[in-house]
């Protein structure tokens, strides 16, 4: 199995979680069904929160995984780069191609609802 | 002379052609030929400028007889201008090569993290990647490892064959690699010092590299589902340019076999014979009196 999918199956689970996971949390939700080392679980979660997308927190001499944004505010957010004007022209231009040109501003405005209503749901 | 002569085609290959090219209709039968009439366009307007700034002091001391010292100091002063033009176009290509990347990178991961893919299992392509969210919205992130992304919003508005346009169009910007040229170009457009820059070739070659994954996306799924995708995802009926791809879509198709090949003899002659006509014949003068 990819590196990438299990990243992702991994950031699914922290998603899905009501609460911060411990390690072997996620590994026992992943390992149903399939051959899954826990320390490769480990590893995954140690790059992930180098990425910046999962927050580690320390609770009773066992780390907790968190994911940084919820699902939502993170695609509203990624759709939101997409969208917008990159904030120097370098970028804006070459980065990412787009069917249809960038979008409007009527698009822009109701991404930019989605976006906070991801962020108003969360608190 | 050759200064003069060179200096004016440099400009007028920077400041009137553009405009012209811009405004005119046939680069829409033959898009991927206007392409590479705006590359040639560019690279010759910046060998005009080297060409320049080589010629004009070798002249000026040719003309006024001065001495050899003098001669020296004016063509390592030439050379070093020279190399200080190139050096601001490569550096500006490494920055926006860079930056590009950078950015790319952070959107795939997040795109590879955020993905549903494995919901849409019908939609079997490398690289697609599927996001949450009603907002209808198809995009690529190009580069060695490159996706396409489509968001639910806009799998819930087009239907199955425009989807398949929709793909068609962005695997054609992927694997012509639309980004490179679109990456010269901005490196280009940001390298030219403020008075000359102009947005018309960038934004000219966007939305011809567009068409050119137009065509393709018509030659794989016929031109009423690029046509259909393009009005569904479109967010206002307002866009020149979105107008303009599809009035070339309704037309029927030929492929332009005559004016690319007359488009390509354009391009490489602008290309090759100023420096045949001009620099050859200065160059030939000037190393007769080489100074160093």
């Amino acid at each position: 199995m990819a590196l990438g999918d299990l990243e992702r199956d991994v950031m699914s689970q922290l998603w899905d979680a009501p609460e911060p996971l411990t390690v072997r949390q996620v590994h026992e939700r992943l390992s149903e069904g399939r051959d899954l080392a826990y320390t490769t679980v480990m590893t995954v979660l140690d790059r992930l929160a180098k990425k910046g997308v999962v927050l580690q927190e320390r609770a009773d001499r066992a780390y907790r995984y968190a994911p940084a944004q919820t699902r939502e505010e993170m695609t509203a957010a990624l759709m939101l780069d997409a969208l917008s004007d990159a904030p120097d022209e370098a970028t804006r231009d070459a980065a990412l191609a787009h069917f249809v040109g960038r979008l409007g501003p009527d698009a822009l405005r109701a991404a930019l609802r989605a976006a906070d209503t991801a962020v108003r749901k969360r608190r | 002379m050759t200064a003069l002569a060179l200096g004016a085609l440099g400009l007028t290959l920077s400041l009137v052609v553009p405009g012209l090219l811009a405004r005119a209709r046939w680069p829409d039968r033959a898009p991927a030929a206007a392409v590479v009439l705006w590359q040639a366009i560019t690279l010759t307007a910046v060998l005009c400028a080297l060409g320049v700034v080589l010629a004009a002091p070798e002249e000026v001391v040719r003309a006024a007889g001065s001495g050899r010292p003098v001669a020296t100091t004016a063509l390592l002063a030439a050379l070093a201008v020279a190399a200080l033009i190139v050096a601001r176009l490569l550096v500006s290509l490494a920055r926006v090569s860079y930056r590009s990347r950078a950015r790319r990178s952070r959107h795939r991961m997040l795109v590879d993290l955020l993905d549903r893919a494995e919901q849409h299992r019908e939609l079997d392509v490398d690289g697609l990647r599927v996001l949450d969210g009603a907002l209808p919205l198809a995009y690529c992130v190009p580069g060695r490892s490159p996706r396409v992304v489509l968001s639910d919003g806009a799998l819930r508005v087009l239907d199955d064959v425009q989807v398949a346009a929709v793909l068609a169009h962005e695997q054609a910007h992927l694997r012509h690699r639309h980004d490179v040229v679109t990456e010269s170009f901005t490196a280009f457009h940001r390298a030219v010092p403020g008075p000359l820059r102009s947005r018309v070739p960038l934004d000219a070659v966007h939305l011809l590299l567009e068409m050119v994954a137009d065509d393709a996306a018509r030659r794989r799924c016929g031109a009423g589902a690029v046509r259909g995708a393009l009005e569904r995802l479109g967010d206002d009926g307002t866009s020149a340019d979105r107008r303009r791809r599809l009035d070339r879509l309704a037309a029927p198709h030929a492929r332009p076999v005559v004016l690319s090949a007359a488009v390509a003899v354009a391009s490489a002659a602008l290309l090759v014979l100023p420096t045949v006509m001009l620099v050859v014949p200065w160059l030939d003068r000037a190393l007769d009196n080489w100074p160093l």
